[in-house]
């Protein structure tokens, strides 16, 4: 039984960056299909109610990356998007001592202090080099990464405008860039600061997501990933979307309705159909079938091409290229109910930083041998995390007095190594319980009661990850943030632009450029794209008009 | 003392230093190498046993002499001979399934063929096509960026990466994206892609990493194999040990005109009005020049002129120069030549590695980080005396070995204890591939990277004075704003291997220096 609709565009897959793909195309004026293999949109970006009464954001916990202009361009706030800031954070020691991250920057410089009176002035510079390249970075985010083997005169003006950007940052500062992005976030950081502890809190944001340790090269440029954000203009600021990061996702599935567009959810696409070198359309695992001469694939480029097009008509260059593209599942997450909020011995009672994002590690060379154990296909013997509580700031999150806590768990393999074997399908209910005790353990080095608190924990490996999302071995950015695999090299030289070897076929995810976290980018660059190449370049809204 | 006014002073007579030297005084200035221990050399020389026998003391093989040095040099001609043999690479496995490698081709000790020769000869070929690319950069000096990108003196510099962009251009479409899509990657994923994780993958590991602080997954070590790749990779044993090249060095640096002077430490660097004037020795003399190089590490060479020379931006960059070294260095004099497990003498007398696989080379990085000794290191060694008999006495042999991974910051420092410890790690790994061969053993040297930083001067023992990660090269090594070999005050130069373009005996940091302190016209 097929069904034969023709549509314009199908976008396969509803995650935030194919819905923004969808909403640009349809406000356009295009007739679009969004294709989902969930009973729910979002892919991962979403809040989800799995024990009675809480509302978890599974996967992604936080924003600051999403795009302003394309928030403002698609009017998400119109359609329920409200992003609250938090302030501060915190790590915590076993001796029950506490380095807290306050937004108020006299605070901030006492709180130094109290660790190493030398780090108040490093602080300043470091902070400093890293607005500084965030500023650098930010203009490339909304444009197209220029292939540099190309003459079209359009990659040239992207290769010029690269240089420009370079050119003005003077001399000096063009030397510190270069250095930047290619430095570990650990010798950025031992350049800067004493205290281990001050070290260990700010490393974290250089590796989360990757498969790489604090002292792996190219990691700096990670944390810069994680500051180039902004909420509300602050830019390196964070927060929480009201309702769950959900509420990003129904906001572009909102936007997308009222511009004409429809959604299938339930059944997710088996094949992409391709006939003489061109997309079709494509077909659902229920059998059924829609057509379009465009087709944007919201997964992943690996599932998109090694599961889900027949790979024969593809250049062999091609194909190497994808199965070669690292995606490595590195992180896990536990979600937890909490009857009340857990005790925080070592810190003053209310203290704005509980409500930021907390740790436990105490020094990088912690945190390097967490790497360490994953690199042998064990999750960390001493993990990393990024825990937080947004539910005493978006109280919609859990019921009144209660709360709601979400752990992001660093490292974790996808790949577990049992008895000398390493596959996914070695997570099984023993293992994971295993994985969550070890991450409880070291929850009470902050908070000692948090056993006696919780009521429930969701617990996802990267296994989880990969089944309920389809993100390709739970990797949180679709691939790797290392330097050969990004701008013209994501996710395939050649095919950095949002196309790929089949006409009419688009990448719009984060395996494209400029890849990962919550922040369309991607869906936002490859709608420009497809646009131009249908000659409707002028019907592009907002930021790319 | 010589009231005499040198033209240029060389601090130290390493190989960088002495290049240095003759290309000055082939240009018909009048120099000076000043060098603290008995005899130059720095890490290429020979130290002796009791005996007599000698062994190399740090390097023990040459890889990357540059041709156009040696050229201009003369080294290997009559004024400075040198005679090198290329030797085979052979990787071990445990289960005498051994690996060799010769230039990109592989086979099996056995003599048979490889099942991955055409996979490894692919992709060795094409990283040492990249490398040669590359390697044009190594002459020319890195873009300084001082005048900002469309400075002229800049424009000029950066034509040099034009070039390189352009004949990258010429490869094709493909080659070139390659080329963009691996310079910065990791080595381990590059070889993994390719070929399954065995001594023939271990070897190409190794190579990337030895004496780096990094393992095969750090990203940047792709570069850092191009780098090793630049002459092609070939492994030449010098005749007569590692101190014939420094020998001719000398001999080529003495037969310009270069004066040397040995036994003597240099205290500091005299600086008048800005400017460098000369040396104060550590006796108390002192010597004047218009110019002097160092061939000391980075920190080391701003120390000398003291650090109110420099902005404190500069200062903080050398103090937090990357240089700690992870390579060892074991000698071993033998009774008789050692037996690997299934290996015949022709392949005994070659490089031998023990890296497995590259997954045993990043396993063995990993206790380096914390200041710990690898349970399973990787090892480089070479019998050189089954080549070169005239080293050795009464039929004995010497091994010398490159232990990798073996860290400067060692927990509870270098002392006796930790070198016996050290000595004994090498011994009981090259016992599993050469039973029988601690019975052999008549007497052990050590070098720690402690010692050879002690030896040489090399910050941290690190081979190349600074790691050559993609953040300490080109324009910003050794730190951004000093990449133009000219360092602090005016005449005062840096010529070691923490210059561009980096480390390994090469000669081309010294002879660079060379010729930009007289573009610069300080003489």
């Amino acid at each position: 039984m097929s069904q034969h609709d023709r549509y314009d565009a199908i976008v396969a897959g509803a995650g935030h960056n194919g819905l923004t793909t969808a909403c640009y195309l349809a406000k356009a004026g295009l007739k679009v299909l969004v294709v989902e293999k969930n009973d729910w949109i979002g892919g991962a970006a979403v809040s989800r109610a799995l024990h009675d009464g809480w509302t978890y954001s599974n996967c992604s916990y936080v924003c600051s990356l999403l795009r302003r202009e394309i928030v403002r361009d698609l009017e998400l706030p119109k359609y329920g998007l409200q992003v609250i800031p938090y302030e501060g954070g915190a790590s915590f020691t076993k001796g029950g001592d506490y380095f807290a991250y306050m937004s108020d920057h006299d605070a901030l410089r006492r709180e130094i202090a109290r660790h190493s009176l030398r780090d108040v002035d490093a602080y300043e510079r470091f902070s400093q080099t890293v607005i500084r390249q965030c500023r650098f970075i930010r203009p490339f985010l909304l444009r197209n990464a220029p292939d540099p083997t190309s003459m079209k005169p359009r990659d040239i003006s992207e290769l010029l405008f690269l240089v420009k950007q370079a050119h003005d940052l003077g001399s000096k500062e063009l030397g510190e860039t270069l250095r930047f992005w290619s430095m570990s976030i650990g010798d950025f950081l031992d350049e800067h600061f004493e205290s281990d502890l001050i070290k260990a809190h700010i490393a974290g944001a250089g590796i989360i997501g990757t498969g790489l340790g604090v002292y792996s090269p190219g990691t700096a440029y990670v944390l810069l990933h994680h500051y180039m954000g902004d909420v509300d203009g602050t830019i390196g600021a964070w927060g929480f979307a009201r309702g769950g990061m959900g509420a990003i996702s129904n906001a572009l599935g909102a936007c997308f309705e009222e511009a004409g567009g429809k959604i299938v959810m339930g059944s997710g696409v088996d094949q992409f159909l391709v006939r003489d070198g061109k997309v079709t359309g494509v077909a659902l695992e229920n059998g059924d079938e829609y057509h379009a001469p465009i087709v944007a694939s919201n997964m992943d480029v690996k599932r998109t091409f090694l599961q889900h097009t027949e790979t024969k008509p593809l250049p062999d260059d091609f194909t190497k290229a994808v199965k070669r593209f690292k995606i490595r599942g590195s992180s896990g997450k536990l979600n937890i109910a909490l009857d009340a909020l857990p005790d925080f011995p070592a810190a003053p009672k209310g203290a704005s930083f509980l409500r930021g994002d907390m740790h436990c590690s105490e020094s990088l060379n912690e945190l390097e041998r967490a790497y360490d154990d994953w690199k042998e296909g064990r999750w960390s013997q001493n993990p990393y995390f990024d825990m937080l509580i947004p539910s005493q700031i978006d109280p919609t999150m859990a019921p009144p007095g209660k709360h709601m806590m979400t752990v992001f768990v660093q490292y974790a393999p996808y790949d577990l190594e049992v008895d000398g074997v390493r596959a996914g399908t070695n997570w099984n209910d023993a293992t994971r319980k295993a994985f969550s005790d070890c991450v409880f353990d070291k929850l009470e080095q902050a908070c000692p009661d948090i056993r006696s608190k919780a009521l429930h924990a969701e617990i996802r490996t990267p296994w989880d990850i990969e089944n309920e999302v389809g993100l390709t071995e739970g990797n949180i950015f679709q691939g790797e943030l290392t330097f050969d695999q990004l701008l013209f090299n994501r996710p395939v030289p050649g095919y950095a632009q949002y196309d790929t070897p089949i006409d009419g076929m688009y990448i719009v995810g984060s395996s494209a450029h400029p890849g990962g976290g919550v922040m369309a980018a991607p869906g936002a660059n490859a709608a420009k794209e497809i646009l131009r190449n249908i000659g409707k370049r002028g019907a592009m809204s907002g930021y790319a008009a | 003392m010589s009231t005499k006014t040198y033209d240029a002073i060389v601090i130290g007579g390493g190989h960088n230093g002495l290049a240095a030297a003759a290309t000055l005084a082939r240009k018909g200035k009048s120099v000076c190498v000043i060098e603290r221990n008995e005899t130059c050399g720095g890490m290429a020389r020979n130290a002796a046993f009791t005996n007599g026998s000698l062994a190399a003391q740090i390097a023990h093989l040459l890889y990357n002499l540059n041709p156009k040095v040696a050229k201009e040099l003369g080294i290997g001609s009559a004024k400075a001979p040198l005679q090198t043999k290329e030797l085979p690479t052979v990787s071990l496995q445990e289960d005498g399934n051994h690996v060799v490698i010769r230039g990109t081709s592989a086979s099996l000790s056995t003599g048979a063929a490889h099942p991955e020769a055409a996979a490894f000869d692919a992709l060795i070929s094409r990283l040492t096509r990249f490398a040669a690319l590359l390697g044009q950069m190594s002459t020319k000096s890195p873009p300084a960026l001082e005048g900002g990108l469309m400075d002229l003196a800049t424009l000029g510099e950066l034509a040099g990466l034009a070039k390189l962009g352009f004949d990258l251009k010429r490869m094709g479409k493909k080659e070139m994206r390659e080329f963009l899509r691996v310079i910065l990657s990791n080595v381990y994923d590059l070889i993994l892609d390719d070929l399954e994780d065995s001594p023939l993958a271990g070897a190409m590991a190794a190579d990337a990493v030895r004496g780096a602080y990094a393992g095969p997954r750090s990203p940047g070590t792709v570069f850092s194999l191009m780098y090793r790749l630049g002459q092609g990779g070939g492994a030449q044993l010098p005749m007569g040990g590692m101190g014939a090249v420094s020998n001719a060095f000398e001999a080529a640096a003495r037969a310009a005109g270069v004066e040397i002077l040995t036994g003597k430490g240099v205290a500091r660097v005299l600086i008048e009005g800005d400017r460098a004037a000369g040396v104060e020795l550590d006796d108390g003399g002192s010597l004047q020049a218009r110019a002097v190089l160092s061939n000391a590490g980075p920190n080391a060479t701003m120390m000398l002129a003291g650090p109110e020379h420099y902005d404190v931006e500069a200062v903080r960059r050398m103090r937090n120069q990357r240089c700690k070294g992870t390579a060892a260095k074991v000698n071993l004099l033998l009774k008789s030549a050692p037996q690997c497990t299934g290996l015949n003498a022709d392949l005994t007398a070659g490089r031998i590695l023990i890296a497995p696989s590259a997954t045993y080379v990043e396993r063995a990085f990993n206790p380096a980080k914390y200041g710990e000794l690898p349970k399973d290191p990787v090892i480089e060694l070479v019998i050189p005396s089954l080549t070169d008999a005239s080293i050795v006495k009464d039929g004995q042999h010497v091994l010398s070995a490159v232990v990798s991974f073996v860290p400067y910051g060692l927990e509870g420092g270098w002392d006796e204890a930790a070198q016996q410890r050290d000595q004994a790690l090498t011994l009981a790994t090259l016992e599993k591939y050469a039973p029988g061969i601690s019975d052999l053993v008549m007497e052990q040297q050590v070098m720690s990277p402690a010692d050879i930083e002690a030896k040489t001067g090399a910050p941290g023992g690190h081979w190349h004075h600074a790691e050559m990660g993609i953040d300490q090269i080109l324009t910003v090594r050794p730190a951004n704003g000093t990449a133009h070999y000219r360092f602090g005050p005016e005449g005062y130069y840096l010529c070691g291997a923490g210059a561009h373009p980096g480390g390994d005996v090469t000669g081309v940091a010294g002879r660079n220096r060379a010729f930009q302190l007289l573009k610069d016209g300080v003489l």
